[in-house]
């Protein structure tokens, strides 16, 4: 039941055949505690009309000794009753039982009377000489009572289907805001993200559409930027092509030995930037957040952080640089090994890149107060100032002297960001050089 | 022809530098803007060639800070941005020329040229004095139509001379014009040259003056 529209039908239809049938039960009520009253008053009119008429006759009977039980009585046809002295019965109608039919209290009270329930008024005369039971079949009541109330009901049951129909071109009226809406949505395309014109939209609808336009606005930024990211990617790699080329054209036309080959070395080392970039860019590419794995597993690190430093050795070595795995314990955070090795790589890359030669890259594992990744190294640091630049893409040091994408910090970051950590660098604690520390927060 | 050359891509830069150099162009080297503008405020320029991604203080905002101090040296930007909105902005900032990225050597060497012609207001491409004739653009010198084999300090130094005819140039200036940052300036180097040009192209056509420095004198 997706419809709405079915659904309101539904749930308005049930609403009012409660109404109405409450509404029956109550009416039903009503008439009948007013038809009791009135054929109570009814009974006991019978009752005192018959005593007065048959008094006579009843007396003269008793003075006579005639103690026969006439049978019938010219009221027969309507009325079923008994006239009764203090022990015998002096007389009864054709269709009333020879035996009592209620106590001889006075008053009303209910009785099966010929199998059938009835209401029965006993009274006696004012000498308390002769007592009277009358009976009336509770029936015809009920069935009265039953008339009325449908007599009364009937036009709004009638009127139910009628209304039905209404509340359906009601509601389909009623929601042409949000057909109205549907279009506009409709409308939107990733080149095309306005937000929703919010003049017009009931206030029911404006949570919707206000979600909507947030949405929109979300999805723009995350458009935008992936175009920029394109874009800057493209004139990153303008850079290095420019550079094979004049350094191509610069070996072509040199008459120098020594000159041409320096130059044909920088279009190898032109190569291997272009190729390295391409190679971080893919990398940034497959740590976007949809194409993440969202099925975590833990991870430990002090075993991760060993295996990423034994790859990573031959470069430290080829540098001369010490690379120290500290003593930690065990700690295990939630995340995709890959990715996590893949963030450890590039900031030890980092390390050995920018630390001179003979210098020490030392990697710990923090387990107090949340966990944190460490690396520090023994190179220039970096500014405070540049801490946060570093950080986006295609920032690079100058000066440094040395190649980078401009990537690998931000890949760190992402990684980092996609498993809850956050990146921070830092002077190192231990003296010159830099701290680079990736943190999971305490729970 | 001394040319400062800012741009922070060591590879990009090193390449630039040495091609000009190949086409006998003084280069001082920049990676940053903040020591463009260093150079800027205590050398003289021919031209310059400023890419526009710069740390510290980026092409455009140099650009504007040189304007503003009037100096009439011509840029030209090297850029990776080829939108027309990109260029526009970097000729309003003060550009006289660019480049995208990658470009071809020749080409910024023949659009250098060019706009050091415009700069001191030479219209023909090639330079004469007398029986002798300059073509930057294709590096050659002819004397009497014969073509002259010159290295490329002696062709700078001449090129310098004639760009400036009647005006005396000090030994200072010409050595600025010769040699960029780093590149070790031989003693009497610019009096070597002289000799080396008097020799190929007659003795009459540089004149010293001694103490003061050279001059090629208008025609008569």
């Amino acid at each position: 039941m997706n419809s709405l529209r079915l659904r309101l039908i539904l749930l308005l239809s049930i609403g009012l055949g409660i109404a109405w049938l409450v509404a029956a039960w109550f009416s039903h009520a009503e008439s009948r505690q007013e038809i009791d009253r009135l054929f109570d008053a009814q009974l006991a009119q019978s009752a005192q009309v018959l005593l007065a008429t048959t008094r006579h006759e009843l007396r003269e009977r008793l003075e006579h000794g005639d103690d026969e039980v006439p049978a019938s009585h010219e009221y027969e046809q309507k009325l079923v009753f008994q006239i009764w002295d203090k022990s015998d019965l002096l007389m009864r109608s054709a269709s009333a039982p020879a035996i009592a039919m209620a106590s001889k209290k006075a008053g009303y009270s209910e009785a099966i009377v010929n199998k059938q329930p009835c209401r029965v008024l006993t009274r006696w005369d004012t000498h308390h000489e002769f007592m009277i039971q009358i009976a009336e079949p509770l029936a015809g009541r009920e069935s009265l009572a039953r008339h009325i109330t449908l007599k009364i009901l009937l036009p709004t049951f009638i009127a139910l289907p009628v209304l039905a129909l209404l509340i359906w071109f009601g509601v389909g009226a009623g929601l042409q805001p949000l057909k109205r809406l549907k279009q506009e949505v409709k409308q939107r395309t990733a080149n095309r993200l306005e937000p929703l014109a919010m003049t017009g939209v009931p206030e029911e609808v404006a949570p919707l559409a206000q979600a909507l336009n947030d949405l929109f606005v979300r999805l723009q930024q995350a458009f935008e930027g992936e175009r920029r990211f394109t874009a800057d990617a493209a004139h990153e790699l303008r850079t290095p092509l420019a550079a094979l080329k004049i350094q191509a054209q610069v070996a072509l036309r040199s008459t120098d030995q020594t000159e041409r080959q320096l130059a044909l070395e920088n279009v190898l080392r032109g190569v291997d930037r272009a190729t390295r970039l391409v190679a971080q860019l893919l990398t940034l590419a497959r740590v976007d957040p949809e194409t993440a794995a969202m099925d975590y597993k833990p991870v430990e690190l002090r075993s991760l952080a060993a295996s990423v430093m034994a790859d990573i050795e031959p470069l430290a070595h080829a540098k001369q640089i010490e690379m120290t795995l500290e003593d930690c314990s065990l700690s295990k955070v939630l995340g995709d090994d890959a990715q996590l090795g893949l963030l450890l790589r590039n900031l030890l890359d980092n390390a050995i890149r920018y630390t001179p030669a003979g210098g020490k890259v030392s990697v710990s594992v923090q387990n107090t107060n949340g966990i944190s990744l460490e690396v520090r190294d023994t190179g220039p640091g970096i500014t405070e100032t540049e801490r946060e630049q570093v950080q986006q893409r295609f920032y690079r040091i100058t000066g440094s002297g040395e190649e980078g994408s401009g990537l690998g910090l931000s890949i760190v970051r992402r990684i980092a960001e996609l498993h809850g950590a956050k990146l921070t660098l830092s002077d190192n604690d231990r003296g010159r050089g830099l701290l680079a520390s990736v943190i999971w927060p305490a729970k | 022809m001394r040319v400062l050359l800012v741009e922070d891509d060591a590879l990009l830069g090193d390449g630039v530098r040495a091609g000009l150099k190949q086409a006998g162009f003084a280069v001082d080297w920049t990676q940053d803007g903040q020591a463009a503008k260093l150079a800027l405020e205590t050398e003289e320029y021919a031209v310059i060639v400023l890419d526009l991604g710069l740390p510290k203080l980026n092409g455009t905002e140099l650009l504007k800070w040189l304007r503003g101090r009037e100096s009439k040296t011509p840029v030209l930007i090297l850029t990776a941005r080829d939108t027309v909105a990109d260029r526009i902005a970097g000729l309003n900032a003060g550009a006289d020329d660019y480049l995208i990225k990658p470009f071809d050597l020749d080409e910024l060497i023949a659009r250098l040229h060019a706009l050091m012609r415009r700069s001191v207001g030479q219209v023909t491409l090639t330079l004469r004095h007398g029986d002798i004739e300059l073509t930057p653009s294709t590096h050659q010198v002819r004397k009497n139509g014969q073509s002259v084999d010159l290295s490329a300090r002696e062709f700078s130094l001449l090129h310098e001379l004639l760009l400036h005819i009647g005006r005396v140039q000090s030994r200072e200036q010409l050595e600025q014009h010769l040699y960029g940052w780093g590149e070790e300036v031989e003693s009497n180097s610019v009096e070597v040259h002289v000799h080396h040009l008097r020799k190929k192209l007659g003795t009459t056509l540089i004149r010293t003056l001694r103490g003061v420095g050279y001059v090629i004198d208008k025609e008569d």
